[in-house]
């Protein structure tokens, strides 16, 4: 799974953003590139030492001054959702049959030489790469409401 | 870890990530990019000091950018659970300086 899918899936949802310079932005995602340029809203921005705190309706920020982003865990199994229905739609047999094919390993076969009748030659070998795994996880830190946060600095705010 | 460079291989395993800021954060990796974007799953920080043992705070589920990470590892579960952290003291790291 790729880190900016999650992000795409995490659309809407409550997310907090800490940048480079130690800023804190918590808000609900509106929408991202794959540069991971975010736009947010309803945004308490907080200074580095946390004693600080901005209310904005919105605000954009660079991709590249993120240092890490902090997302619901629900996120995670939308993705798995996500990308198990996007193969689901895939007609049969798709994604097979590409590659170079493998040697037969040591002591194979002289490729063209001599012999008129080599049926087929290498293959195509394995078909597809699974995805999806192991269903649910144990259970654990899931369901800490994410709300949390901004509620703790609602509260401390002037 | 096996098989070929890469964190392919680490998929769906506990690795312990040292970020550019000094801070340790240990996870099961869902996924990264050719940036070294990271998603890190059921996630928590271990905070080292010397006064104290070691602090872990639960942070969940994270991307981590890869401009951020210096060091990914993978977690020996085994060796990791025998561990008593809160006996375990520790100076913190410091910051990667550019």
């Amino acid at each position: 799974m790729l880190p900016l899918s999650l992000l795409k899936t995490a659309q809407g949802h409550p997310m907090l953003v800490e940048l480079k310079n130690g800023e804190t932005y918590n808000g609900h995602l509106v929408n991202c590139d794959t540069w991971m340029n975010i736009h947010l809203r309803e945004v308490i921005c907080t200074s580095k030492d946390g004693d600080r705190f901005w209310r904005m309706p919105e605000c954009y920020i660079r991709g590249n001054t993120i240092k890490y982003l902090r997302v619901p865990d629900e996120v995670i199994d939308k993705v798995q959702e996500e990308t198990k229905s996007r193969t689901d739609r895939k007609p049969p047999g798709v994604g097979r049959g590409r590659g170079r094919g493998r040697d037969d390993g040591p002591g194979g076969r002289a490729k063209g030489i001599g012999r008129g009748l080599e049926e087929g030659g290498p293959k195509g070998q394995g078909g597809g790469r699974g995805r999806g795994g192991p269903g649910g996880k144990p259970g654990g830190i899931r369901g800490i409401s994410f709300f949390t946060f901004i509620i703790f600095y609602l509260s401390n705010s002037p | 870890m096996s098989a070929g460079p890469g964190l392919e291989s680490l998929v769906d395993q506990t690795i312990s990530v040292i970020t550019n800021d000094g801070r340790n954060i240990v996870g099961v990796l869902k996924g990264f990019d050719q940036a070294t974007n990271i998603i890190l799953d059921e996630s928590h920080e271990r905070v080292y000091s010397t006064k104290e043992g070691v602090q872990q705070l639960v942070l969940g589920l994270y991307i981590i950018r890869g401009d951020n990470i210096s060091v990914v590892g993978e977690l020996d579960e085994d060796l990791d659970s025998n561990l008593d952290l809160s006996k375990l003291r520790a100076h913190p790291l410091k910051p990667v300086i550019h």
